[in-house]
């Protein structure tokens, strides 16, 4: 009888691996589908505008294309109820930095200020500036303003720091790893005990609000509002448990090949949702 | 409606059980008890009676754990933020846990029978006084049973559980048990009130929310996140089940990502001993450079002291905890 369970459990699983591809394979080529339906009515739409802009402007093809997407991109965030300010990105998947990039980007664009890009094994820690670098290229590639004119500034812009750069004084991208969650609690709390073996506080006087404002010192980003999981793994992988208390969670099937659509809907997704906050 | 329900599952039920645990199962499942109020809303009766159905749910719900071979059950009773509803909500939920606490110390005979444990996780100086000592009566006498356990959070949220656990590791230093450098994950980990439970495998959240709401953010730091849309009272076997699924499928990414990171844990505990044991020799030492051998002894030596120290910290603070459900009981008696 064991081996009969058994081997209907295999069955299962496998049917549920069929069905897990199928539908990421349906999403992918739905949503090009759905997406030049999209450009169609947008191009509909924007044509007349961009004819009046270049009366005033000449510019080449592609800047004219560039600033419909990028004008696009500013009015789906502005549409919205409402818009994280921050937003985690984890990925629990072999990484692709063009992916990543791109949705950093379109993350900018439509006007977030705080992203964090997250992986369980350190990786995007270990390449920070491989990331940080296919960032600043997509950003000039997708949202550069007025073509080749001023590249410059944008790479003026940019603050560097050991791990958190500021883009274009808008956005603000961290690269998180397992290191800034529970270890960095427990430095905190090392911190604090270190404080009542000198004598300088007691136990007593410890709170939920010591505790959050000593980490917020090492860390002066906001709590995330929303993370977007990409890959298989239904778990937050160590992502700074202490800030996670309110952050809606999204799964999407995988970063590779993302669209802004898939962004754009999993925005909205968080842009309907009531938080009680206990009540 | 009592806490534990007799009976079997449906033919069909028990094959889906057997099929389910040809694979991995979860030991411990955590459960967000989402929906109540959206139930009442729905069918239109009193919300009050929501709690009570979403409380008759969860008896149902550990009878299928019982059934699937899941000995660990935690589930998130009332919130901390839970005291800002309107005070005859609160009220209401008072009255009925304590109403369920009672009801519980008079099937004490069968809980013995299938040995469950009931353990209650959060600040129980919050609630009312009445309702803190039968929660102790309960604790004290189901604390010896080791066949199933059921931890109830109540007066509970995350934060204030990890700023408890830092308070009692202040708490040991002040005590001269411990010293702020065996401060570590570990001991953290030692000092939540979850600390005599492993951490759960899978998290399941009812009625749709995707969010942890400041339930076991620490522990449930790789643990597989079920969000489920339907709302609690309305909760059945099957959705268990496609909740375990969901678990199996992870499991083994999941496993990946413990097993590095209690390689990590590790490696950082050894790290830290390094430097104690560097700073001690500076401190200590009369200036000669230590060959390697030496070297290693005075690492291991220091280990063990460490590991002393913090062993007998801990029995120090579960002493404590115990005394604290030991005294409540007793005054409840007298």
């Amino acid at each position: 009888m064991a081996l009969v369970f058994q081997i209907v459990w295999r069955i299962l699983h496998a049917l549920l691996h069929v069905q897990r591809t199928l539908i990421s394979w349906l999403r992918g080529h739905l949503w090009r589908w759905n997406g030049q339906l999209w450009n169609r009515a947008f191009a509909a739409l924007l044509v007349p505008l961009a004819l009046s802009f270049s009366n005033h402007k000449t510019m080449s093809p592609t800047t004219d294309k560039r600033v419909c997407r990028r004008l696009r991109w500013g009015a789906d965030g502005r549409s919205l109820e409402k818009l994280p300010v921050h937003v985690g990105l984890l990925i629990s998947e072999e990484p692709r930095y063009t992916d990543i990039a791109n949705l950093v980007v379109w993350c900018m664009a439509v006007g977030i200020s705080y992203v964090s890009v997250y992986d369980n094994q350190g990786v995007f820690r270990r390449n920070n500036s491989r990331l940080m670098d296919e960032i600043l290229r997509q950003q000039k590639e997708l949202l550069e303003l007025e073509g080749s004119k001023y590249p410059l500034e944008f790479l003026n812009n940019v603050t560097d720091r050991q791990d958190c750069q500021v883009f274009s004084n808008q956005t603000t991208v961290k690269v998180l790893s397992p290191e800034d969650g529970r270890p960095s609690i427990v430095r905190a709390a090392q911190q604090l005990c270190e404080a009542v073996e000198q004598k300088e506080t007691t136990s007593k006087d410890i709170s939920v609000s010591v505790l959050d404002s000593l980490l917020r010192e090492s860390k002066p980003i906001p709590d995330p509002d929303l993370v977007l999981k990409f890959g298989p793994v239904e778990s937050t992988l160590g992502f700074l448990p202490w800030h996670i208390r309110l952050t809606e969670f999204i799964s999407l099937p995988s970063h590779i090949d993302i669209s802004y659509e898939d962004l754009l809907g999993a925005l909205q997704r968080y842009a309907v949702c009531e938080q009680r906050l206990g009540k | 409606m009592s806490w534990i329900r007799e009976g079997e599952l449906n033919l069909l039920e028990r094959f889906a059980a057997n099929v389910l645990k040809a694979g991995p199962m979860p030991r411990h499942v955590a459960f967000i008890m989402d929906g109540n109020r959206r139930y009442a809303r729905k069918n239109k009766v009193e919300r009050q009676e929501g709690h009570s159905q979403g409380f008759n749910k969860l008896a149902e719900t550990l009878r299928w754990c019982l059934n699937l071979d899941i000995k660990e059950v935690t589930v998130y009773a009332f919130s901390i933020e839970n005291f800002k509803r309107s005070k005859e909500e609160v009220d209401g939920l008072m009255e009925l846990a304590k109403q369920k606490f009672y009801r519980l110390l008079e099937e004490q005979q069968n809980l013995e029978k299938h040995g469950v444990c009931i353990r209650v996780l959060g600040d129980m100086t919050l609630l009312p006084y009445d309702l803190q000592q039968v929660i102790a009566q309960a604790v004290v006498a189901t604390r010896n049973h080791n066949k199933c356990f059921l931890n109830v959070c109540f007066a509970y949220t995350s934060r204030h559980e990890i700023a408890n656990a830092v308070k009692e590791m202040a708490w040991g230093v002040e005590q001269g048990l411990i010293k702020s450098s065996d401060v570590s994950e570990a001991l953290l980990s030692q000092c939540l009130y979850s600390s005599n439970s492993p951490n759960p495998d899978l998290l399941i959240r009812t009625s749709g929310e995707v969010r942890l709401s400041d339930f076991l953010l620490w522990q449930t730091s790789y643990s597989c996140l079920a969000f489920q849309s339907v709302l609690w009272p309305e909760y059945s076997f099957w959705n268990l089940c496609e909740a375990i699924l969901q678990y199996q499928f992870s499991y083994r990414s999941l496993q990946k990502a413990r097993e590095l990171h209690k390689e990590e844990q590790a490696q950082q505990q050894l790290e830290s001993d390094r430097v104690c044991v560097a700073q001690l020799v500076q401190h200590g030492g009369n200036g000669k450079p230590m060959d390697a051998h030496n070297r290693q002894k005075a690492l291991n030596n220091y280990t063990t002291s460490r590991e002393e120290r913090v062993h007998n910290f801990l029995a120090a603070l579960q002493s404590k905890r115990d005394n604290f459900f030991h005294k409540l009981s007793q005054t409840a008696l007298t």
